[in-house]
């Protein structure tokens, strides 16, 4: 039985009868004359009352069940063989940059017969697709997981700190992670942590169009990414982007202060509250920012995190329940957002004051993003002060999660905890908020 | 001689309230304020094969400015958002023409993107569907088959280009328009134009095709005896398509005579050597050859074997194999290119073409095509000619070609290959329902033919009036004011149809031109101010002017005179002219009439004038010294 991925009821008994595969040719008689076309695989969500051909011009045509009165497989689909141009030479002695690759494609090829979108494997694949890599760095792709950004979890941060901590050792001089953009900022927060002091610059590099489209953001996010990797003299966890709509300049994020703020845009990713660690254009860095960590310097990383903390956004009438089913899930620190300097309803400050009575850690944040909590302007803020609440200042709420998740994963509890957790450790949080 | 097939592309735009995948409006813009730029590049197919055209639009490294302003285009023609579901009103505007058409209606429309990476789409690529499968329709007793009805979205519109990039306006990216691929006909460059007519008021009677400048083109596929497909885009006047046919005809004929020359010769393909002749060129005599050399500028020339004299050679007129490689070149931005055949001309002298021919090696029989420009332009572009001058042998290349003004077609790019096309994963495939098919099949429109025929009949008109009406959509506004005034129903419809042409070819700004002042000068003929006559006159006024009708009556002292009037001043003309009357008698009725009409034109009905002033003149005759 050939392969007729996507259909089903009529539609797939009808396909079956005529003894039909994805891929194959297919001569469709209707009512009103006669298709010829490549079958192509049927989207999850079609029905089972249509058969997709693609005609010859390249389009697809979706033919009702009810017109068509004869299937019949004129030739049997050829699986094509892939061979890309072969990529530009390297010359000698460029630095080395390992890229990970955990899900989102860096770069992809099309299958024109079906539609389908094929990640690139390996190093000439890449090179061969983004040959402007070859001018950069020795690139080493290593596709480490092939999962959503958004079923990414502690265990795989784990797993990529671990794999980094490795080529630190391997004489890589950079290393860069591709990731899908919705998760981003997490992954990278949680590696700034447990890559803290790391002597080379890690870069996490998304993009908001996908690579199978001519004007995906992928190439140049990804030359800079390398690039940065490659040739900065800084270390650390960095995020890079799109500075703005145009494919000119990339933002180099730090990993700690960096949020997704936009669903869709190119430029998504901005840094809050501080200015960007640098700026890379087509000429190479272009402005970088004073006191940033210098390559080389000592590091001991702690790769593992618990998930025991949980993230709740405050809200007008938030039942004091949600505090106790996180409390219930498990959840040893919760992070809270807070409306403005960060304030909650009595009814929730009354369940985080037994959260702590009972041991756990309560930490607030503000739903503003930008800014600093204060909790000693109003009432509801001294009494949360005096409860045990800690306040986090300007540190983002995705950032104080995965850094609750990461000193928990150290073993520290109590005073020890609470002292990491307010502690700068990696750039996220300053004492100073400036203008702009 | 070979069987010329033309295969038309027709694309219309739909006069649909929103774009095709977002919710803005259709409108054209005159300011930008925002601008961002983008460079494009070739998606790889499951082959690792890259379309020719996307590799030569990539390879020309230059970059895409595009303006935008947020009456016409949001996120979604930034390509910074996710398309939002195809509009469902431009989806049952296209099923309607391609009911129309007589085609079938697809159940399931699955929108594609075909890549284009020539910058007049963010995304890279169009977003195009099928929507109607086969059809015909009769054309003076041709039957023209039709293969597909697309629904696709518009392209960028270009505001400008240099070297460094090109620059687009993103109003038009998004517009709904239908594509109506026809099967090919006979290249008869008359039958052509009637096919393309005909189709053009085929839309127009749905009712569903946006009107104005740039809101039609067409695009035609020409080969000639079963050779490669040349396609031709972007054609706006329809009385260009005939003449770019017959040019096609000639330019591919050329080709294929000098493929039969080398043929004819033994050859498989034609040989191609080059070297840097800067060095050669150096100080030549020739003025042009110094020109193209000033600033830095590199020449490489390539010999081409067994192609001596038919470089410059003219079998059929305006069409010659030289020309197409220095087409090759401009499109690729070099400017600089001199083949053997017009050495002469160009002021080469013989002993620098023995240097030449020294420097690259090769015989006296071998043809030369020296390219001279920028170096990184110039490496580019060698490799293209020779390969170009390599196929000669084959006849004629497929490729994208533009038409000229003139009705000429010049070398765009390589033919974009069928590995183009992938679906649009962002946009679900949309299922077209059975109440949606009713509806459609219950507006189906009249026929224009019988529509034409109708106004015809009812308003005897002249056909060609009657076309010209149905032609510029005024038949409804032609109606309503044929129906309430009492003038001729043809006159109106010359003011129509005939006055805002022919006002515009004596310079008259399009941008004042208004119905409501067309209208108001017929009420004006209508209730006798001002003359027929005076009509194209005062409306000139008024539109250059902005003024009224009647203001611009009054400024032009156009404002018609009422017969006591108009015989006083007769009567004045007679008088003067008496020795004149007396010596010819009714003979002196031209040059009187001639005298009066300098006076009283615009002011008096022509007609009027003529038959008071016959009077006069007999009156006069008759009376007694």
């Amino acid at each position: 039985m050939g392969d007729l991925s996507g259909y089903k009821g009529a539609a797939l008994r009808l396909l079956e009868g005529a003894g039909a595969a994805v891929g194959d040719v297919l001569e469709v008689r209707t009512a009103w004359g006669a298709v010829t076309g490549t079958l192509v695989p049927r989207y999850l969500y079609g029905d089972g009352e249509h058969v997709v051909l693609k005609l010859k011009s390249g389009y697809n045509v979706g033919l009702s069940l009810e017109d068509i009165s004869e299937v019949r497989v004129s030739a049997k689909g050829e699986k094509p063989s892939f061979s890309p141009p072969p990529p530009p030479e390297s010359p000698e002695g460029l630095p080395r940059v390992l890229v990970i690759g955990t899900g989102g494609t860096i770069a992809s090829r099309i299958d024109y017969r079906t539609g389908a979108v094929r990640p690139a494997v390996t190093s000439d694949e890449l090179r061969s697709l983004v040959p402007e890599l070859s001018q950069v760095a020795r690139v080493d792709p290593e596709i480490m997981f092939d999962i959503m950004s958004e079923n990414i979890a502690p265990s795989h941060w784990t797993k990529l700190a671990r794999r980094v901590a490795r080529a630190v050792g391997e004489e890589v001089d950079g290393v860069v992670i591709t990731h899908g953009t919705d998760t981003l900022g997490y992954t990278a927060a949680a590696l700034s942590f447990a890559l803290a002091g790391v002597p080379i610059p890690v870069v996490l590099v998304g993009a908001q169009r996908s690579p199978d489209r001519p004007s995906s953001d992928a190439p140049l996010n990804l030359i800079a990414a390398v690039s940065v990797a490659a040739t900065a003299n800084f270390s650390g966890v960095y995020v890079a982007m799109h500075l703005n709509e145009s494919d000119d300049r990339i933002a180099i994020h730090r990993g700690t202060r960096v949020r997704k703020n936009h669903t869709s845009r190119r430029d998504a990713f901005e840094s809050v509250d501080v200015p960007l660690a640098a700026v890379w254009g087509r000429g190479g860095l272009e402005h970088v920012a004073e006191g940033l960590p210098p390559r080389g310097r000592e590091f001991e990383p702690s790769v593992r995190f618990d998930e025991g903390a949980a993230l709740l956004k405050f809200y007008p009438s938030m039942p004091g329940a949600l505090v106790r089913a996180a409390r219930r899930s498990g959840a040893k620190v919760i992070i809270m957002e807070g409306t403005g300097l960060g304030h909650v309803s009595e009814e929730v400050a009354k369940e985080l004051k037994s959260f702590i009575r009972s041991g756990g850690m309560a930490c607030m944040t503000s739903q503003c993003i930008r800014g600093r909590t204060d909790l000693s302007v109003y009432d509801t803020g001294r009494d949360l002060i005096h409860m045990g609440v800690l306040q986090l200042g300007d540190m983002l709420p995705e950032t104080a999660l995965a850094k609750a998740m990461w000193v928990l994963g150290t073993g520290a509890r109590g005073e020890k905890a609470r002292k990491l957790m307010a502690e700068d450790l990696a750039g996220e949080t300053t004492a100073r908020t400036f203008p702009g | 001689m070979e069987r010329l097939l033309v295969g038309l592309e027709l694309h219309q735009q739909l006069a649909s309230s929103t774009k095709l995948f977002c919710a803005c409006p259709t409108v054209k813009t005159e300011e930008f304020p925002g601008k961002f730029e983008r460079r494009l590049r070739p998606a790889q197919s499951e082959t690792g094969h890259l379309d020719p055209a996307a590799v030569f639009e990539f390879a020309k490294g230059r970059s895409n400015l595009y303006f935008w302003n947020p009456e016409s285009s949001c996120l979604v023609e930034a390509d910074e958002e996710p398309p939002h579901p195809l509009s469902r009103e431009a989806l049952r505007d296209s099923l309607l023409i391609a009911a129309t058409l007589g085609s079938h209606l697809m159940g399931e429309v699955h929108v594609m993107r075909k890549i284009v990476i020539d910058g007049s789409n963010t995304t890279g690529f169009q977003r195009t569907a099928v929507v109607g499968l086969g059809g015909s329709f009769d054309v003076d007793g041709v039957r023209v088959g039709v293969q597909t009805v697309t629904l696709e979205e518009d392209a960028a519109r270009i505001l400008g280009e240099d070297d460094a990039s090109r620059h687009w306006g993103l109003d038009r990216l998004g517009v709904p328009l239908v594509e109506i691929a026809l099967e090919p006909v006979d290249g008869d460059p008359d039958l052509v134009g009637r096919v393309a007519l005909h189709l053009g008021r085929v839309l127009r009677s749905t009712g569903k095709a946006a009107r104005g400048l740039g809101t039609i083109r067409q695009d035609m596929n020409v080969s000639l005896g079963g050779g490669k497909v040349v396609e031709v885009k972007g054609v706006q006047k329809l009385n260009l398509l005939p003449k770019v046919v017959e040019y096609e005809r000639r330019r591919q004929s050329m080709l294929r005579r000098v493929a039969e020359e080398l043929q004819g010769k033994g050859a498989r393909r034609v040989a191609c050597v080059h070297a840097d002749v800067t060095g050669v060129l150096r100080g030549s005599a020739s003025p042009v050859v110094s020109k193209l050399l000033s600033g830095g500028a590199k020449a490489v020339c390539i010999a081409a074997t067994g192609l001596g004299g038919l470089l410059g050679w003219e079998p059929e007129p305006g069409v010659r194999l030289g020309k197409e490689l220095a087409e090759v070149a401009r499109a690729n931005g070099v400017g600089g290119v001199i083949h053997s055949d017009e050495f002469e001309k160009q002021g080469i002298q013989p002993v620098e073409e023995a240097a030449i021919r020294r420097a690259v090696g090769c015989g006296s029989e071998d043809a030369l095509v020296i390219v001279a420009g920028r170096a990184d332009a110039v490496d580019r572009v060698v490799p293209l000619l020779a390969d170009r001058l390599g196929a000669c042998v084959d006849g004629v290349p497929a490729e994208t070609r533009a038409p000229t003004d003139g009705g000429e077609t010049r070398y765009m790019r390589p033919r974009a290959g069928s590995q183009r096309m992938y679906p649009e994963t962002d946009v679900p495939d949309i299922t077209v329902t059975e109440a949606e098919e009713a509806e459609i099949s219950r507006e189906a429109p009249e026929d224009w033919r019988s529509r034409v025929g109708r106004l015809e009949r009812e308003w005897s008109l002249s056909r060609d009036l009657a076309l010209k009406l149905y032609d510029a959509d005024e038949i409804e506004r032609f109606e309503e004011l044929a129906r309430r005034l009492e003038i001729e129903a043809s006159f109106i419809a010359s003011v129509f149809v005939d006055l805002p042409a022919r006002l515009s070819r004596e310079g008259v700004a399009e941008s004042g031109y208004s119905h409501s002042a067309l209208a108001q000068a017929l009420e004006a003929v209508a209730s006798g101010v001002v003359a027929k006559e005076a009509v194209p006159d005062v409306l000139k006024a008024a539109w250059e002017k902005g003024m009224t009708v009647e203001q611009a009556a009054g400024a032009l002292g156009l404002e018609r005179i009422d017969e006591v009037h108009l015989a006083g001043i007769l009567d004045g003309i007679v008088s003067r002219q008496a020795a004149l009357i007396r010596e010819k008698g009714d003979a002196a009725f031209s040059p009187l009439m001639g005298e009066a009409m300098k006076e009283l034109r615009g002011k008096a009905d022509g007609a009027l004038i003529a038959r008071l002033l016959r009077e006069k003149i007999a009156g006069f005759s008759r009376a007694p010294d």
